[in-house]
């Protein structure tokens, strides 16, 4: 309480010091699942972990490429990649986690630029070690700790062997592979041997935006700021992969698998299910020519595009953009179906990292079951025993 | 308007913000080249803490400590849209009190 003080001519009240907690406190009595924070082992740790003859040879974390960071687009050095901290051991994580009432995590690898690691065979080692590393001295830390494992998505046999070596540890909710313009569509049958390794052991592919840098394709190749790489690439990437598992039969192959889609925002998805379904109803020919259909001799898809989108696909809410309009806001998330679809993700340590606010300071839009269903229920619906 | 008395002059080290509960408001207070600047504390993009942010462009701006956003500390104004506006309340230093008025 304020303290009635007198002045020389008035009076005041004295106005205490505080240290405001900037999370919502609703949150601390509500079930928290973070399905995106990105765990940053330093060198040291990884090399320790490091199979012969990758040991003795790799010095450094390989370069991954022609880096843009965000710093000139935040006009300060500094800003960016790991603006609120940097985790690299369990202690460090259950850190975080308190600070931002997470219950549970699903730690990423990295910082989205592992599978731009030069040498394939260089990444899969360095996915190995990675992976050993989280299983020795992560996961003994807390129960509360889940990750997605490190593979080198680029050769899909190398990343279903890593898939098939460690899959069977409780603590490894998914896979982590990223999308990008760099990137084949992850949903080309060519990635089947991944799919068919996460078979075995039930587990979620994280399809994470990335591969930004460099970003050698014609389009991007124009762009010179952090708003279009960042903020506008990925929207249009992430529809090209999603189309593509969709339209080239990989849930018809694999009808239990489920893709969580991150950071390649949301809000395109009435027009994405609109467009595909009704394409695909007049010009569903040519999918008889793709090379799963090919191979089971059928004709279309089991379903209209849209309906795969609901049965099989989530999407992490970072980097969520919230219009003013509650109205807007509510019809948003109703015809992206948030109910089902949406699953809550921090991104921390970015800059662009999404505390849960919001999920709970917009009550108009988000009613109580559906902010249990962000936070948690839809997560612990994907990941099933995995958490 | 109700006026609060923060705290002595030298409470609050040049270039940094501390946060005060000033009745039912939480304030961050300001020092920047010897003045001082007070606006209301959680930041209207997503809640943090405006207390905790850096001045930036020569000390006339405090950036959010998530995700950046510039606001202008002598009219909480953000830097590239007016529209999004934190309050700001005056401030006046009588002796070496520090006092803010809501």
């Amino acid at each position: 309480m304020n303290e009635a003080l007198q002045g020389n001519n008035f009076y005041f009240e004295k106005a205490a010091s505080v240290q405001p907690d900037p999370i919502n406190p609703k949150l601390r009595t509500m079930e928290v699942i973070d399905t995106d924070f990105h765990f940053t082992p330093g060198w040291p740790i990884i090399r320790d972990y490091l199979t012969e003859p990758f040991k003795s040879r790799i010095f450094h974390y390989p370069a991954t490429g022609l880096e843009y960071n965000p710093e000139p687009a935040n006009e300060k050095p500094g800003v960016g990649q790991d603006t609120h901290g940097i985790a690299q051991t369990g202690a460090d994580v259950l850190k975080v986690l308190d600070q931002f009432a997470v219950d549970t995590v699903i730690l990423n690898p990295g910082y989205n630029r592992p599978q731009s690691i030069f040498n394939e065979p260089v990444l899969a080692a360095i996915s190995s070690a990675h992976n050993d590393y989280l299983i020795d001295k992560v996961f003994p830390v807390s129960d509360r700790i889940r990750a997605n494992m490190m593979v080198c998505h680029r050769d899909p046999h190398m990343a279903a062997a890593e898939i098939r070596r460690v899959g069977h540890h409780k603590q490894f909710a998914g896979v982590f592979t990223e999308f990008s313009a760099l990137y084949e569509q992850l949903g080309n049958a060519k990635f089947d041997p991944i799919f068919d390794a996460m078979q075995q052991h039930g587990l979620v592919l994280t399809a994470h935006s990335g591969g930004f840098f460099p970003h050698f394709s014609p389009l991007w190749n124009g762009a010179r700021t952090w708003i279009e790489l960042f903020g506008n690439a990925p929207i249009g990437n992430c529809m090209a992969h999603l189309a593509a598992m969709i339209v080239q039969g990989l849930f018809d192959k694999y009808p239990e698998q489920k893709i969580l889609f991150q950071e390649g925002g949301m809000w395109w998805l009435p027009d994405f299910m609109l467009r595909m379904d009704d394409f695909y109803l007049g010009s569903g020919g040519d999918i008889a020519l793709v090379e799963r259909k090919l191979a089971s001799g059928e004709r279309y898809l089991h379903k209209v595009p849209s309906e795969y989108v609901l049965s099989n696909v989530r999407f992490s809410t970072q980097p969520i953009t919230i219009p003013k309009n509650q109205k807007h806001f509510s019809w948003l998330l109703e015809l992206c179906h948030a109910k089902d679809l949406f699953c809550y993700s921090s991104d921390w340590p970015h800059q662009t990292l999404d505390p849960a606010n919001w999920v709970v300071e917009n009550p108009a839009s988000i009613d109580e079951d559906l902010q249990k269903a962000i936070l948690s229920g839809n997560s612990r619906k994907l990941y099933g025993n995995r958490l | 308007m109700v006026d609060y008395l923060i705290g002595a002059v030298g409470d609050i080290p040049e270039g940094m913000g501390r946060a005060f509960q000033a009745g039912r408001r939480t304030v961050a207070v300001f020092k920047s080249k010897g003045k001082f600047f007070a606006l209301s504390n959680r930041c209207a993009h997503r809640g943090a803490s405006l207390c905790d942010g850096e001045l930036s462009d020569n000390g006339t701006v405090v950036r959010c400590p998530w995700h950046n956003w510039p606001y202008d500390l002598a009219t909480g104004e953000h830097r590239l849209d007016p529209k999004e506006k934190q309050r700001s309340f005056p401030v006046r230093v009588e002796g070496d009190r520090i006092i803010i008025s809501i």
